[in-house]
């Protein structure tokens, strides 16, 4: 072998060692590159592992301590799991028996189902939907759900879950309010009109005794004695307290009906009609500080209420000069009003009696007991509350307020 | 560019012209690795330009044939080293095509930095197929190598035309026409 071959081969193996030890250093690197990697995934695998187990008995206590019935179901409507409460309100048991969605549906309820079914498929979820399904034991119910889609990585449906609550009790509650308000609203038309009779008849006959009265005093007239013509006078007083009583009460046993119709009320014209219709004595002066408020209610409703007040007030005036004065304040959410005279003033002792029908501290042909019963229920009526303050002798302030 | 390429090149020049030559090409070339190579290790593309070119000056062979004579013997290292990817094809002409998108996928799992053309499909039948090769390395012929060497592998034969886009060669089509 000639020199010049020896030192290629030389020169060739030197190359293979290097060749060889730069392989080992570079595999070297590699498989700690390697270990560190599979280190640091190992970790994070635990840590993933720990999560999902911390999350699945996160949702495993979820699916069982829900009180609502519980569905996960495909995309074609098959259920894949129910929690307890749902396999026992829709009676099917999804391990021993195959159950679609479709199943549970009320026929009269299915295109709004289905409707509900396509909004879920379309936006990823609906809320609220209510309606009546149909259990195993062929019950009917009402349940209210709300669902969401389930998707894979690929954000393909997969799957939707859904909440359903029974409302059954709800809805049947809601149907018997109804029934109990419709049957309620008859019967006080029905009272109504039997006042409206009553009070007629009940009329009828004290105007035949009125008419009686007057031809009495008319065929009689020059030949009867001062104590019977004085006693005819009472009875005819009395006639009108009667009539005025029956009138009143007519008029209380319509005030607490509902208000039909709510309208805007100016109360200022509502103090104009009462002063018109109002008898005021010359000594009596109105007062109204402020203008009043416009309020929603049922017009005549709050002419009867401050017309009783006012007309009480003028009623039992006994100074020289009497006053009533009318004001009110504004609250957040109503207004107070007070009307107030100088009067004669009620005894402490009575302020809670005078608000119960037929309670008229006075008995006076104009005073039946029965205005402020009407006023009190006026009050009620737009959920308010009336009150008093008074002196024996100086005089009577209500406060009444009423819900804007 | 990987060891691979340097290892088996170095391995056929000793097997055609003897350790002399790959000794005189190592000598003649500046090389920053000094012609230590290592399958596993990336070595700098202008060592191989200097090999290829002391090759073809010493042997008078032109780089382009030293190049299509090299792949030739490459695709029997891809066949004995990956059998499962050849395997996964039934035809040439469908291998060729997924040079980019399944081929050259799974060369990247194992060498994640390799430097690797791009083999744009422009017009595919059943029998034929045009490409366009990319590459700074301009060596369309160790494609076309390794593309004779495919229909081989599947037992049929086909006529390979290459026009060159960029006189560099860095932008070439393959024209392949399967032989009926």
């Amino acid at each position: 072998m000639s020199q010049e071959q020896i030192e290629i081969l030389q020169r060739a193996l030197k190359r293979e060692k290097a060749a060889r030890k730069a392989a080992e250093k570079i595999l070297e690197d590699k498989s700690r590159e390697l270990y560190a990697l599979s280190e640091e995934l190992k970790i994070s695998n635990e840590k993933l592992a720990a999560s999902v187990t911390e999350k699945s008995s996160q949702l495993e206590g979820v699916f069982k301590n829900i009180n609502d019935a519980y569905v996960v179901m495909d995309i074609k409507g098959n259920v894949l799991k129910m929690n307890s409460v749902a396999t026992n309100f829709f009676g099917y048991d999804i391990s021993k028996e195959k159950l679609n969605i479709v199943k549970l549906i009320y026929q009269a309820d299915a295109t709004y189902a289905f409707e509900s079914f396509n909004t879920l498929l379309n936006t990823g979820s609906f809320s609220n939907y209510t309606a009546r399904i149909i259990t195993k034991k062929k019950e009917i119910k009402w349940v209210q759900i709300n669902a969401t889609i389930i998707y894979d990585e690929q954000h393909k449906p997969i799957a939707a879950q859904g909440i359903a609550r029974d409302i059954t009790e709800l809805k049947n509650l809601e149907k018997q309010k109804e029934k109990i308000l419709k049957e309620l609203e008859k019967s006080n038309g029905e009272l109504y009109e039997y006042a409206h009779i009553v009070s007629h008849d009940l009329k009828t006959p004290l105007r035949s005794i009125d008419a009686l009265v007057s031809w009495i005093k008319m065929d009689n007239e020059g030949s009867l004695d001062a104590t019977t013509l004085q006693n005819l006078k009472l009875i005819e007083e009395t006639l009108e307290t009667m009539e005025n009583l029956i009138s009143n009460i007519l008029e209380y046993s319509s005030a607490g009906s509902g208000t039909s119709e709510s309208q805007d009320v100016n109360l200022n014209e509502t103090m104009l009609n009462i002063q018109k219709l109002l008898f005021i004595p010359e000594h009596i002066s109105i007062q109204i500080l402020k203008e009043l408020p416009v309020t929603k209610g049922d017009p005549t409703k709050f002419q009867q209420l401050f017309q009783n007040l006012m007309s009480n007030a003028i009623k039992f005036s006994n100074k020289e000069k009497g006053i009533v004065v009318i004001d009110y304040v504004e609250k957040p959410s109503f207004y107070q009003f007070s009307v107030k005279d100088n009067g004669i003033g009620i005894e402490k002792k009575f302020h809670d009696r005078i608000f119960k029908i037929f309670h008229s501290l006075n008995k006076s042909k104009e005073s039946t007991g029965i205005g402020l019963s009407i006023v009190k229920k006026i009050v009620d009526l737009y959920e308010g509350t009336i009150w008093l303050e008074s002196e024996l002798g100086k005089g009577t302030t209500f406060f009444f307020t009423i819900k804007k | 560019m990987k060891g691979i390429i340097f290892t088996e090149f170095l391995d056929l020049v000793e097997d055609k012209f003897g350790l002399d030559m790959v000794d005189k090409i190592i000598e003649q070339s500046k090389l920053e690795s000094e012609g230590v190579y290592t399958a596993i290790g990336t070595y700098r593309f202008s060592e191989m330009l200097q090999l290829l070119q002391n090759l073809s000056t010493n042997t008078t062979i032109s780089i382009d044939d030293l190049l299509l004579t090299y792949a030739e013997h490459f695709f029997s290292v891809i066949e004995s080293s990956y059998p499962g990817l050849l395997a996964t094809y039934k035809d040439p002409i469908e291998m060729l095509a997924s040079i980019e998108n399944h081929i050259h996928v799974e060369v990247r799992k194992i060498y994640p930095d390799a430097e690797l053309p791009t083999f744009v499909v422009e017009e595919k039948t059943e029998n034929s197929l045009t490409m366009i090769y990319k590459s700074s390395r301009a060596m369309h012929h160790f494609g076309l190598g390794l593309m004779n060497k495919t229909f081989e592998h599947f037992n049929s034969t086909a006529q390979i035309t290459l026009e060159k886009i960029k006189e560099d060669g860095t932008e070439v089509k393959f024209i392949i026409n399967k032989n009926e």
